[in-house]
């Protein structure tokens, strides 16, 4: 009895999953298979093989040196998201100080806020500041962006890490900064990863402030290099879906890493509020 | 070594980001930035490589190529606009022309023309009255370099194998389709436009059957519910589920081209002349060719106006003498003939004499013949962007379904362009 029941429960499982699969991995095996097989086959299948929509976006495109930008903007956005949300994470998490509640309903608030309702106001700032056709802007603005959401998790994290634990690190003679690098940070590695991979992969797809606030042909990412096998009068799906490729392997291989500190990560900072 | 890892990366990333922010100089040139505002792997060579002829003649002039995508170049622009950092040179088209002089980026180029012996009348002029009708002031504020021209992309083997000619008149049209539309091999004989882009489409197959020659009467009302319309919208909404794929009530460029260029199940796919390289990229010259815009029964021939390209020099720019000489440089014969060629499109200087494509021939006939129609488009309208993709599109979906009549929908359809003709007359001085 038990068994027919556990065999019941494991097809309720496996198949809503394997549907959700199915619809998840369609597009992508859709992607595959256009930037694999020659330019106008209709096989369903990428055979024979061809790597010339690669060669057409990596090399004729300039996908070479997108790439190159948007690795070094993804790697700074989590660089500083990270440092900034873990210092104003902490110190949400153990100080108390007036207005801290309309603090994080604030932050909440920029949720609410599409980035392409700031891009005018950014952009006059990043002017102001010389940052206009850089890649700091897009840094900047990432960070900014992002800090919220990295904030309230780091901050639940922390919460979470008994405050007894430091205590005791400074009756040992540790400073609180000893004490928060040697006892805290440790334990903050799934957050980390977590707050890191978001920063990463949201600064890696994020195409409009790439478009708006770069003019240098050189400085664009690859986002915006895909946008161009989308033109007015020609689409060219081979390049497009071989383009796709490419911008989706950083993003496949973060998630492929992290993926169990991400859960951990996500549902520990999600405890206390 | 291993605790050094995120202090290196944050030193390797600020100075590798610092290094991308700094200006690498361009050796006491002058350096101007033209942006290219449909760029993709099809146009930004040809760009590029008259850039660099550009710089061959004019070697104190260094032109930074900015390539930005066609779907977002009117934001962009207009963010540029707004907070500073306009390009010194741009391809601007008449559709968003009205749009650009409205905010008065551009500089006008009429008096640069004149006295230019190379330039002045050499401009086919029915695409220098298009220009000038979009604007207010009637000034010129592109240098016109090209136009397109409504085209119907057919299978030539499909065409061959049943015995059939490409069709002359709507009537021959409507049979050709007809008979290329077998349901039981997956087969169509024509593709509709009912997703993102339908309305122009939709009103060339209208104005083309009916023959009706002007888009507002004397008086500034709107014909497009012309009882005339109305009968030629009925047959071509008709097509729907007939002669087309049910999936087409939500067409737009990339599905239409995806259905007829990589599926193989459409016959004929109704489009404009930039469309050529996906055909013959992904068919061959072998089994894709076209046919112009067929006459109507009653024998005239009635074409829309297309969008005329061209290029435009902003007023913010600071070295407005090396971008005018860019601009000119673009629209002169050589010039406009290579990238005409290169990009499908009908070049506008009339002395370009390169030998052009049978499709752009067979345009440049329809559009150079005495007895062809040019329906003026209203693209002066600033209305008429919004009127046509905001409201339009999915009333000529409830069209398509059967959820509203064509005479409904053309009266609606009307009622606000005859409207939005009226606000423009007033606010211009009754012009």
């Amino acid at each position: 009895m038990s068994g027919r029941r556990s065999r019941v429960s494991r097809w309720q499982i496996y198949v809503p999953l394997a549907l959700y699969l199915l619809f998840t991995l369609v597009p992508f095996y859709w992607m595959l298979v256009f930037a694999f097989r020659p330019a106008g086959s209709t096989a369903v299948f990428p055979w024979p093989v061809t790597f010339e929509h690669f060669a057409t976006v990596w090399n004729g495109m300039g996908f070479a040196v997108f790439f190159r930008n948007s690795l070094m903007v993804g790697v700074a956005s989590l660089i500083t998201t990270t440092v900034v949300a873990l210092a104003g994470g902490y110190a949400l998490a153990r100080y108390a100080f007036r207005g801290k509640g309309a603090f994080m309903v604030g932050m909440l608030c920029t949720q609410f806020i599409p980035g392409a309702l700031m891009i005018i106001p950014l952009f006059e700032i990043f002017r102001t500041l010389g940052l206009t056709n850089s890649l700091w802007s897009l840094v900047v603005a990432e960070t900014v962006f992002q800090l919220p959401l990295s904030l309230i998790l780091i901050s639940g994290f922390i919460r979470n890490i008994p405050y007894e634990l430091e205590q005791a690190a400074w009756v040992d003679g540790c400073s609180r900064l000893r004490g928060f690098l040697a006892i805290v940070l440790p334990l903050l590695r799934p957050a980390l990863v977590a707050v890191g991979s978001f920063a990463f992969i949201h600064s890696w797809n994020n195409f409009l402030f790439a478009l708006m606030f770069i003019n240098d042909q050189e400085k664009f990412t690859v986002p915006v290099g895909l946008a161009y096998n989308l033109g007015e009068n020609s689409v060219d799906f081979g390049a497009l879906a071989a383009g796709g490729v490419v911008a989706a392997l950083p993003v496949v291989v973060v998630f492929a890493f992290i993926q169990r500190y991400l859960v951990q990560g996500m549902s520990a900072g999600a405890v206390k509020g | 070594m291993r605790r050094h890892g995120p202090m290196a990366a944050v030193v390797l990333a600020a100075a590798v980001l610092a290094g991308c922010g700094s200006d690498a100089g361009s050796g006491g040139k002058t350096e101007i930035t033209f942006w290219d505002t449909n760029a993709g792997p099809a146009r930004t060579p040809v760009w590029q490589h008259a850039i660099a002829e550009f710089e061959k003649a004019n070697p104190t002039i260094k032109v930074n190529y900015v390539g930005v995508p066609i779907a977002q170049s009117a934001q962009k622009i207009d963010t540029a606009i707004a907070g500073g950092g306009v390009p010194d040179v741009a391809d601007v088209s008449t559709s968003g022309l009205a749009n650009l002089v409205a905010q008065k980026a551009l500089e006008p180029v009429d008096e640069r023309i004149a006295r230019n012996p190379a330039l002045n009348g050499k401009f086919n002029e029915a695409l220098l009255t298009t220009v000038k009708n979009v604007v207010p002031d009637g000034k010129m504020y592109i240098y016109p370099t090209s136009t397109n021209a409504g085209a119907f992309w057919y299978r030539k083997d499909w065409f061959k194998d049943a015995g059939l000619e490409p069709p002359k008149t709507w009537s021959e049209f409507f049979a050709t389709v007809d008979k290329l539309t077998k349901p039981g091999e997956n087969r169509f004989g024509f593709t509709i436009r009912g997703g993102s882009g339908s309305i122009a489409q939709m009103l060339e197959v209208v104005y083309g059957q009916s023959g009706v020659t002007e888009f507002f009467d004397a008086a500034g009302k709107a014909t497009l519910n012309d009882p005339r319309n109305v009968t030629a919208l009925e047959k071509y909404a008709g097509l729907y589920k007939k002669n087309t794929p049910e999936g087409d009530l939500q067409n737009d460029y990339v599905k239409m081209v995806a259905q007829f260029d990589t599926a193989g199940s459409i016959a004929i796919m109704q489009h404009n002349l930039g469309s050529y390289q996906d055909h013959m990229k992904a068919l061959g010259p072998g089994k894709v060719a076209s046919f112009s815009v067929p006459r109507s029964d009653s024998g005239t021939q009635s074409v829309l106006s297309n969008p005329v390209g061209g290029v435009g020099v902003f007023s913010a720019g600071e070295n407005k003498e090396a971008a005018f000489k860019l601009a000119e440089f673009f629209a002169s014969k050589d010039m406009d003939g290579y990238i005409s060629k290169e990009t499908g499109v009908i070049p506008a200087n009339t002395d370009v004499t390169d030998k052009m494509p049978d499709h752009i021939v067979e345009a440049q006939r329809v559009l150079n013949d005495p007895a062809t129609k040019v329906v003026q488009m209203p693209y002066h309208l600033p209305e008429f962007n919004e009127i046509t993709k905001t409201w339009a599109e999915p009333q000529f979906q409830k069209v398509l379904l059967g959820q509203l009549s064509a005479k409904d929908f053309l009266d609606q359809f009307a009622a606000k362009l005859t409207e939005a003709q009226a606000g423009y007359k007033q606010r211009n001085g009754g012009s």
